[in-house]
């Protein structure tokens, strides 16, 4: 298998140079991919309006208007702040969308990284010790897939004090099986080849190998996975302020202003396709960067981001495919 | 004074090339170019396709009270007795003829004669004295026992096939008009569970219920009443407005219930007062809201007119009391509160003074999908309140979780809080409203003082002129001396009537919609 | 192969206990049903009435052991909201949702797999980038948008489509579309991922040498090898389907268990909840017992082609 491959020639394909030198090596990567560049510089650019966003336009999201609802975008009659429009309830689309930049990625991103991290980390684990570790996170698995998300969602609303938090662990919760077992499928199907068995009867611990043979093989697909799972989160997010948990209007989020503009998508479109594409530019954004990432991470691979970018570049992998 | 500009037909479309493919589509659909499909491609060209936000969960005759049953149930499939006159309030005869109250507790009721149900027995009072046991007294949970008759206790006795005696244990002088909500079934029905398709007396009977999809109701033949226009009548359901404004428009229905002003159904929309009235309820048991002043100021402090224009775009009406015109007891003295914010803000700032503590955080909490863009009128109403001095949060739930809230016993450690709700008056009379909602032992009442009580008490034993006086006394008490609400508006609904039907919505539409009002065009 | 089917049954036994118990408790703490299903006005007595005749006035664990009974006899019990036996409405709107989720995801699976082919086999070309930026674009654009403005343009303006219904097959064309576009694109891009790694491993150089063509190079032999995390996750992508496609049944009409749950869960209608949920549970873990045979198959297989 391919990723077998990959998984043994790494040691010997990379010798490990300095950390600086490594860091230096990436961004001259970056910079010749014009498109991971822009996914990275609409990502940083996310990160800055959640970060001072409601310092700066705070007051103007909430502040109503009643008689100023709905103005159409690409206007500057009521001045910049209304550049994207007005909501139903007068307030500045534009500010509104940076300010919910917060919230949503403060959930969105938690939601995600956990149900990655944990999935991915349990499903390497089992996979890799098979036997009955194997067998009951499977069957974990299955149950959690079973259950209705929204039962969940429910239960936490009448059990719990609905706060943010729960919506983050709701979230993570349903998502986990994902994760976990893409990652056992394949830790299951490396852990019989026979590096790892080197690897065993030289006595390497098992966390070790895991984390140097399987997980570099096991985790692209995982991050492709995570970073289209980013706009279900925001999605999935507003159905569940819908039911009173988390997010309370004011407050808003970019699903949750979906979900309002959703009512009138058809009178004032641009209430919620507005907040719609930052959810799909953020996710586009962070798929092309886990693409970008596959290919850098990957030794085997890394040569295709070092040429330039010209026509000569699909030339050149035709040489190389044909030998 | 206030504009809410609709969409602009055509959006500008300067926007990058990524975006033009969505643009065009928005674009289409904004211009919504009405499209003159197949004529009558679907169905029989003398059926009419009615197109619903849900399907019926049952079509049990005694749970008609429910919106989503009585739809259908109501007047089309069964009958009862009496039944409303929607415009003047009037009882009018059904499969009684007339009715005579022969003490306070006893009614005698003479039942029409040559009525057939569906499967072709004949009605008489037995079958009406069974189906009035069958909804007061029997154990399957009819709706219609909680709503109308709330523990009141009557027996029906059948004095000969077409003479009925109804015994009340305490006098009830609008027993006629209760009785126009118990459907008249035949004796065969089940008394140990409800049955989902029912056999009535109505103009229609079920013909296919295809659960899940659709739902088909036939011209009954042997109906004893003029024969609708209709042939068949075809129902079906989609949850979303923008759907059922859609089929309008490519001709898959005839009539959409439920819409709201941005489904985009068009010319096609028919506007029409929907009888609910919505108001937010204050509790005041709890500091702040326990003084007054507090609750004056949250009225003061609503702009009603602001919001019936932008949010609820422009239907509705403001509102200063839950019993709305043409129901016994509604108080013509009473206006809505007038928007006066300078006044909202003196008044807290004097309970402040008195040491109120208006600084405590009251919670709203709403409830999605209560009436169009609910969230969106609560966040206006937060924001006045907060303008006005008040420290504001809002909790929006679903309908369970908000009916905790709304029905006693409340919530227990529950701070100072104003609940969104709306009240629909189906029965015409404040009877069904004043009670529960306002009574200090109402199932939906917060607050109560024993003055008002009284007032209700005595308007509940009033008959005539006399009770519509009684209850009016009792709201403008509520109104001045209490003030345990925040009326709102009353709400306006909006059908969808294709090219092929006329129909006059009213009062009683969003509960009953008789088929037999519909005609075809022309 | 048998063995391993056996042993799987079994060991799903007991999860399939754990999820009915789960969702019959979790049921409960949602809340009282009788708000919903007794009017408003209803006195406190009717109240206690209602719990007693459905029984939510006993002991959890005394509730549970009636349930339990009753289900092995086969007796689902009734809805609280329809008062049809709860095993009828739960059949009936199964079928439903797995007919659509079976077009959309064989759809998915082959769009994904010629187009993720297509877009690895020149990694970062133009077709790569305009392959993976679409199908990404498209995945993660909220549901609704589609759904519509699919009616809006093809049933409303243009006239060449139902709005919404499941009569005849123009009325699929709209939700499967719909359905379609997220697993799709997820799909593509795990295809193309794994097949960019499968495509330039040493055997592919081996299999070109001997001359083999290009179609059987990337179908036959580096699909082959890219299948399994690909089958992964489009075996969770159909659990997902299985488990109702809520938004495209409540705008199509669709009458599916992804609404049909829905509608329980916040109707506190149990008996309907519970059996829903039984139902999803037995055919996900059948699913997965599938995938798990295909990942058996697969890698019997794959190795022999790496061998020989």
């Amino acid at each position: 298998m391919s990723t077998t491959r990959a998984g043994l020639d790494s040691p010997a394909d990379a010798p490990d140079p300095g950390p600086a030198i490594r860091r230096a090596t990436w961004w001259r990567l970056l910079l010749r991919d014009r498109f991971a560049c822009l996914a990275v510089v609409i990502l940083l650019f996310v990160g800055a309006a959640a970060l001072v966003g409601p310092m700066l336009f705070g007051d103007l999201a909430t502040r109503q208007n009643l008689r100023a609802v709905n103005r159409p975008p690409f206007s500057l009659d009521d001045g910049w702040a209304f550049l994207l429009g007005s909501d139903s309830l007068g307030r500045s689309v534009l500010a509104r969308l940076v300010v919910a930049s917060r919230t949503t990625l403060s959930v969105a991103l938690p939601a995600v990284v956990i149900s990655l991290v944990v999935g991915s980390i349990w499903g390497m684990w089992a996979g890799f010790h098979r036997g009955w570790r194997e067998n009951i996170s499977m069957r974990v698995a299955d149950v959690i897939l079973s259950f209705p998300a929204l039962l969940l969602a429910v239960v936490v609303l009448y059990v719990f004090s609905p706060s943010a938090a729960n919506i983050i662990l709701v979230l993570a919760i349903a998502r986990i099986p994902i994760y976990l077992r893409a990652a056992r499928a394949e830790s299951a199907e490396l852990q019989s080849r026979l590096f790892v068995d080197a690897a065993r009867t030289f006595g390497t611990r098992s966390w070790a190998i895991i984390g140097r043979h399987v997980a570099p093989t096991v985790l692209p697909t995982l991050f492709t996975v995570a970073s289209l799972d980013f706009c279900f989160v925001m999605l999935t997010e507003s159905s569940l302020s819908f039911l009173g948990i988390g997010i309370q209007p004011p407050d808003m989020s970019w699903g949750l202003m979906v979900a309002q503009g959703r009512q009138v998508l058809q009178s004032a479109w641009w209430i919620a396709v507005f907040p719609g594409l930052a959810i799909v530019v953020t996710t586009v954004s962070a798929t092309v960067l886990a693409s970008w990432a596959r290919l850098a991470m990957d030794p085997g691979q890394r040569w295709r981001l070092t040429l330039p970018r010209s026509r000569r570049a699909n030339k050149a992998l035709v040489k190389e495919v044909r030998p | 004074m206030i504009t809410t500009p609709r969409a602009s037909a055509t959006p500008r479309r300067r926007v990058a090339t990524a975006l033009l493919a969505l643009a065009a589509m928005l674009s289409a659909g904004a211009c919504s170019v009405a499209n003159s499909g197949p004529e009558a491609s679907s169905g029989a060209a003398n059926t009419v396709r009615v197109v619903l936000p849900e399907e019926p969960p049952t079509l049990e005759p005694c749970d008609a009270s429910l919106t989503a049953t009585g739809r259908v149930t109501r007047a089309n499939i069964t009958e009862a007795l009496t039944e409303r006159d929607p415009g003047t309030g009037q009882l009018q005869p059904a499969l009684a003829t007339k009715w005579n109250q022969d003490s306070p507790t006893e009614w005698t009721f003479t039942l029409r004669e040559g009525v057939k149900f569906h499967d072709d027995t004949a009605f008489d009072a037995k079958a009406a004295a069974f189906s009035i046991d069958r909804t007061v007294g029997s154990k399957i949970d009819c709706n219609v026992d909680g709503y109308v008759f709330g523990g009141i206790e009557l027996t029906a006795t059948v004095v000969d096939a077409s003479t009925l005696k109804v015994k009340t244990a305490k006098p009830d002088p609008i027993l006629p008009l209760r009785l126009s909500f118990v459907e008249i079934v035949p004796t065969t029905t089940s008394t140990t569970g409800k049955v989902r398709e029912p056999v009535g007396t109505g103009p229609y009977k079920i013909a296919k219920w295809d659960t899940g999809r659709s739902l088909r109701l036939d011209r009954f033949a042997g109906y004893w009443g003029k024969a609708p226009d209709f042939a068949a009548a075809e129902y079906v359901w989609r949850a979303e407005g923008s759907i059922r404004a859609a089929m309008i428009k490519s001709d898959e229905a005839d009539v959409a219930v439920g819409l709201a002003a941005e489904d985009g159904v068009g010319d096609a929309a028919v506007q029409f007062p929907n009888n609910e009235t919505s108001y937010l309820r204050i509790d005041a048991t709890k500091p702040p809201l326990d003084d007054i002043r507090v609750r004056q100021a949250i009225n003061s402090a609503i702009d009603r007119d602001g919001l019936v224009a932008s949010v609820f775009a422009g239907l509705g009406k403001p509102a200063g009391q839950l019993v709305p015109e043409g129901v016994t007891g509604h108080s013509s003295a009473i206006q809505p509160w007038p928007y006066d914010m300078a006044q909202a803000k003196k008044l807290i700032a004097e309970a402040k003074a008195d040491g109120v503590p208006t600084d405590t955080t009251i919670k709203i909490i709403g409830r999605n999908g209560i009436y169009p863009k609910a969230a969106e009128a609560m966040e206006v109403v937060q924001n006045s309140l907060i303008e006005a001095g008040l420290s504001v949060k809002i909790e929006m739930l679903d309908v369970n979780a908000w009916l905790e809230y709304l029905l006693a016993p409340f919530p227990k450690n529950l701070g100072p809080t104003l609940l969104q709700a709306q009240h629909g008056n189906q029965a015409g009379d404040a009877a069904f409203t004043m009670g529960q909602i306002y009574g200090s032992k109402g199932a939906q009442s917060s607050y109560g003082t024993a003055e008002l009580d009284d007032l209700i008490g005595d308007a509940e034993q009033a008959s005539g002129e006399e009770r519509q006086t009684a209850f009016a006394k009792a709201l403008e008490y509520q109104n001045k001396d209490v003030v345990r609400d925040a009326v709102i508006a009353h709400m306006t609904g909006i059908l969808g009537l294709s090219k092929k039907v006329t129909y006059k919505p009213n009062a009683a539409t969003n509960d009953e919609m008789r088929l037999a009002d519909l005609h075809p065009a022309g | 192969m048998l063995t391993f089917l056996r042993r799987r049954i079994a060991s799903s036994a007991l999860p399939l206990v754990v999820v009915i118990l789960g969702v019959f408790c979790l049921a409960r703490l949602t809340g009282d049903p009788g708000n919903l299903y007794l009017p408003l006005s209803a006195t406190p007595e009717m109240r206690a009435e209602f719990a007693a005749r459905h029984g939510f006035d006993q002991p959890l664990f005394v509730q549970f052991g009636d349930y339990l009974t009753q289900v092995f006899r086969l007796d689902f019990g009734e809805s609280l909201r329809t008062a049809e036996p709860a095993a009828d409405a739960v059949l009936r709107a199964f079928p439903a949702t797995l007919q659509l989720a079976g077009a959309t995801m064989i759809l998915a699976i082959l769009g994904a797999v010629v187009v993720g082919s297509w877009a690895a086999y020149r990694p970062n070309s133009v077709a790569d980038r305009v392959a993976s930026f679409t199908s990404t674009t498209a995945a993660s654009m909220p549901d609704f948008w589609f759904a519509i403005m699919g009616v809006l343009v093809f049933a409303v303006a243009l006239g060449w489509l139902p709005t919404s219904g499941t009569e005849g097959a123009a009325a699929w064309v709209l939700p499967v579309l719909t359905l379609l576009i997220r697993p799709f694109g997820v799909l593509v891009q795990v295809v193309r991922g794994a097949m960019v790694t499968a495509l330039s491993a040493p055997y592919i150089k081996v299999a070109r040498s001997k001359g083999a063509g290009e179609v059987r190079v990337v179908f036959g032999h580096a699909l082959r090898n890219a299948a399994p995390p690909a089958l992964t996750v489009a075996g969770d992508l159909t659990v997902g389907l299985v488990n109702g496609a809520v938004v495209v049944e409540t705008i199509f009409g669709w009458p599916g268990i992804g609404k049909l749950m829905i509608t329980s869960i916040l109707q506190r209608d149990f008996a309907v909840l519970q059996a829903a949920v039984l139902v999803t549970a037995i055919t996900i873990f059948a699913l997965n017992i599938v995938i798990d045979a295909c990942y058996a198959l697969l890698d019997s297989r794959v190795r022999q082609g790496v061998t020989t």
